[in-house]
């Protein structure tokens, strides 16, 4: 599944972007990833779905943890705070719970998410945070020049793996599913209309939206999650599958070798505001 | 209200029992009745970590009619509900002070084991049935420690009216059967208390009213903390249960969804200080409480919050360390953590409360000095403040400003956004999510006045300078004591000079030195950072020897004055996990004043005069 089916012409490009509007998302700041990083699509893409839900820039706040993709708020003209290491929900949690009528969106990447950040995971989504979660997933650490992570493959060759990555990686979709997100997607940078159908998507769930993206590193990881090599592996949901059944949906998460792209499960029931809502009106009636 | 009391009182009643005898809850009572009759009133209990150890419990309650600062190191009167745990505290009964127990064990019991064998010549014995009355008059024993304070009511000849107001409102959630039983118990003691032998204290015959009743309130420290906090307009709180924290957190769960807002319980103490990180970072009141350990882990979020110049208020009420350390003890050993503990040069505020009343004013100074100066502030307290109960008295009018922000003149909104801005008082205007054309990014890294990263050295030399300067004003924003002195003015042969909890200790000292006649003056510090530096240089220019008395083994506070101003202090440091004995310091205090250089006491609790554990 490739996205480029026809030859694509600069200068259209250009226009088409200029046309669309989208460009009011983008910030002065120009992204410092490497040439080729897939996470420019990701930008591209964010600013595509903020422009077709028609949201405020002044009235969202994109939630940063640390690491590559961590410098996204930057290249977005949202309110934006780069905080700490794995931290992204938690902070997210609080600029939500503090005001309801902010978009709150949180980015990072595998290892902010899945090794200092997983404790904070789970409670993020039992919780039903009304914030969209987007893991930019490239399977190894890049701003710290590539060593394993939590997602990497065995026998990945990596500085802090120089014999061999031998733990087995996460998966991700499986534990967001288990932990009960109410929102579960898959995305991939090489497929960026996609990936901007389902960034909309997410970001319209009411509750916790949790999106995986697949995103190759092109400095660091030259054998295992490339472009050549994802391109390859990657497949739609099939068609029939329901997205309101949660075992069909980890059975289908539980092929990480043959990931597929779409939304795996989505619910509606009650988020964090919801409940703390509740919790003010028994407070006042008990009185 | 205390000028109205025709005599001078000053009754301590420490009541000892095991945990399940409700020794806790009838300290409890006698505090708030006493309060409620218009008395002066401190209590402090402790108690076993474990819930269901049958782990020993104290309640003391001093109740005075003049102003006091800390407990008297002896009680006037020991109630005894477990002899097994109160005969090592007979000792600790004053001279021609009573001591109430029990004249009918369980069980024939060997000889020694009751506590009559233990009284000191100059002890009153009172024994009295409470197993027996409460068995006659209720269903069954659990009301002895009813019958106990109501037999102490009527031996001191006060109203029970007091009593039973207190019973019923503490009772009031409980069936009516209950309280009935209660009150009946409360009574059937009364009746055996007013018809025995009574004591010769010093006690008026009809407590005086206080007219102003509203106004005096019994709390505790953390319950003013969360009174501070309210009054402050707080809208979030995130926290972590830790001890001796997590009352204040219990509370607030309780108060702030009536008015709307939210305290939502996380997952670790880092995920709740970066939740009330987030939610200053929208703009709204927030904070946090912990003690030591949530503490250690919530540096990396404090030094994120002073970078990124974002308001949150933590509170920390300290307990013994390292580590887990003596979770039910007091101690004063985290002031190193709060006022050094972060990555890089991470000044914050720091405010240590030495009573009750300050904890409010703290708390809801707290919010203020945040959001004026958009840093983190810490509000150190200690189990023995968290937890000790004083009579306060609070204006009806609230005295917090609720909106210090630094906003961003609607006229410049035309031109590009500095967040931080390098201003006059090193204080930037604040944008906050959902301000139009604002909209900016904020960072843990180094950045330019815009937010943008940038290590460049001048970048970084200006920014570290703009983070340290703006805290100078704290110094001197209104309405808080920063620091005070008390005792003699003039030229004295010693200063004492404290911080925190231990501070009602060293004042007690303080005026038994000068009844001795030595010439003496004490300070205390409540803002720990930014250091007043040239108040208490003038403090110590005033004094022959400066004393520090503390609550931990290094003098965390003695090495923090010492690095400000520059001079050697003497030390004085205990690790007891209970507060520090009045007549230890003043020990102290006359060795000094005979050899001002004197080496230090060794920190040993062997030589602490008498334990009271």
């Amino acid at each position: 599944m490739t996205s480029v089916t026809q030859p694509v012409y600069l200068e259209e490009k250009l226009e088409d972007i200029r046309e669309s509007g989208r460009l009011i998302y983008r910030s002065k700041a120009l992204p410092t990833w490497c040439p080729g990083c897939g996470y420019y699509a990701i930008v591209e893409a964010m600013t595509d779905a903020m422009n077709r839900l028609g949201i405020l820039s002044e009235d969202t706040v994109v939630v940063s943890g640390i690491g590559c993709a961590s410098r996204f708020p930057f290249f977005v003209d949202t309110y934006g705070f780069h905080t700490l290491h794995g931290r992204v929900l938690p902070v997210a949690t609080g600029v939500k719970v503090a005001n309801e009528a902010l978009n709150v969106i949180g980015v990072g990447g595998d290892g902010d998410g899945f090794a200092i950040g997983g404790g904070h995971i789970p409670h993020a989504a039992r919780r039903n945070v009304d914030i969209t979660y987007v893991l930019f997933d490239n399977g190894i650490y890049g701003l710290t020049k590539g060593q394993t992570s939590p997602t990497s493959v065995t026998g990945f060759e990596t500085g802090t793996s120089p014999y061999q990555n031998q733990d087995n990686p996460l998966n991700p979709l499986l534990m967001l599913l288990s932990y009960g997100a109410s929102w579960v997607g898959q995305a991939y940078a090489g497929n960026p209309h996609h990936l901007a159908s389902m960034l909309e998507q997410a970001i319209a769930h009411r509750g916790f939206s949790y999106l995986h993206v697949l995103s190759p590193c092109v400095t660091f990881d030259k054998t295992s999650k490339t472009y050549r090599n994802l391109g390859m592996a990657i497949r739609d949901l099939p068609d029939q599958h329901d997205n309101r059944d949660l075992m069909a949906a980890m059975i289908e998460a539980r092929h990480q070798e043959t990931p597929a792209l779409g939304l795996y499960y989505k619910e509606e029931r009650p988020t964090l505001g919801d409940g703390l809502k509740t919790i003010v009106e028994r407070s006042r009636n008990k009185e | 209200m205390n000028q109205q009391l025709p005599f001078s009182t000053d009754i301590q009643i420490a009541i000892c029992g095991s945990a399940g005898d409700g020794t806790i809850a009838t300290g409890d009572i006698l505090k708030r009745a006493m309060a409620r009759a218009g008395y002066n009133v401190i209590a402090f209990d402790l108690y076993p970590p474990e819930i269901r150890g049958f782990g020993k419990c104290i309640a003391r309650t001093r109740i005075t009619s003049e102003q006091v600062y800390a407990l008297k190191p002896r009680s006037d009167v020991l109630i005894s509900l477990n002899d097994a745990y109160a005969i090592p505290h007979v000792h600790e009964v004053d001279d021609f002070g009573a001591v109430i127990y029990d004249d009918t064990p369980i069980a024939a019991v060997q000889e020694g084991e009751h506590i009559s064998g233990h009284l000191a010549p100059a002890h009153l014995p009172y024994a009295i049935p409470f197993r027996e009355i409460s068995e006659r008059t209720t269903s069954g024993a659990k009301s002895r420690n009813m019958v106990a304070v109501g037999y102490l009511a009527g031996l001191y000849g006060i109203p029970r009216e007091v009593f039973h107001d207190i019973i019923q409102s503490k009772f009031k959630t409980k069936p009516a059967a209950l309280t009935e039983s209660i009150l009946t118990a409360f009574d059937a003691g009364f009746v055996e208390g007013v018809a025995t032998f009574h004591l010769g204290f010093n006690v008026p015959s009809e407590a005086p009213q206080s007219d102003e009743k509203d106004d005096v309130i019994m709390m505790s420290g953390n319950d003013a903390v969360v009174r501070g906090c309210l009054d402050a307009g707080i809208k979030t709180f995130f926290g972590y249960p830790i001890t001796p924290a997590t009352s204040i957190m219990e509370k607030l769960a309780v108060e702030m969804p009536r008015q709307g807002n939210s305290m939502v319980q996380t997952e670790d103490e880092i995920s709740a200080i970066a939740a009330a990180i987030g939610a200053g970072f929208t703009g709204t009141r927030s904070a946090t409480a912990t003690s030591g350990p949530g503490l250690a882990l919530m540096t990396e979020m404090m030094g994120l919050a002073t970078i990124a110049e974002v308001p949150v208020v933590v509170f920390v009420s300290q307990r013994g360390g390292p580590s887990t350390g003596m979770p039910t003890k007091t101690e004063q050993s985290d002031l190193n953590l709060a006022v050094y503990g972060a990555t890089g040069d991470g000044q914050r505020i720091v405010l240590a409360p030495t009573n009750v009343e300050g904890c409010y004013w703290c708390a809801g100074k707290a919010f203020e000095m945040a959001e004026r100066y958009q840093c983190p502030v810490i509000v150190l307290l200690d189990l023995y403040l968290s937890n000790r109960y004083e009579a306060v008295v609070l204006s009806r009018i609230n005295p917090f400003d609720q909106d210090c922000n630094t906003g961003v003149p609607k006229h410049q909104t035309d031109k590009p956004y500095r967040r931080f801005e390098i201003t006059d008082d090193w204080l930037s205007p604040r944008a906050i999510p959902g301000e139009k054309g604002l909209q900016h990014v904020i960072t843990g890294l180094e950045h330019n006045e815009f937010g943008r990263p940038n290590d460049q050295a001048d970048v970084h030399a200006q920014m570290s300078h703009k983070r340290h300067q703006k805290l100078h004003a704290a110094l001197t924003h209104p309405d808080i004591t920063i620091c005070k002195r008390f005792g003699d003015t003039g030229q004295v042969q010693i200063g004492l000079l404290g911080w925190g909890s231990s501070f009602g200790e060293i004042l007690e000292a303080l005026f038994k030195a000068q009844g001795e006649g030595i010439t003496c003056a004490a300070m205390k510090v409540v803002m720990l950072s930014p250091f007043p530096t040239s108040e208490v240089i003038a403090f110590m220019d005033d004094c022959d020897a400066v004393l520090v008395p503390e609550l931990n083994y290094q003098g965390q506070f003695a090495n923090l004055v010492g690095a400000m101003v520059g001079r050697s202090v003497h030390r004085f440091t205990r690790v007891i996990g209970t507060p520090l004995h009045v007549d230890d310091i003043l020990v102290e205090v006359r060795r000094l004043c005979d050899d001002p250089t004197a080496p230090p006491t060794p920190v040993n609790p062997a030589t602490t005069q008498e334990k009271l554990t």
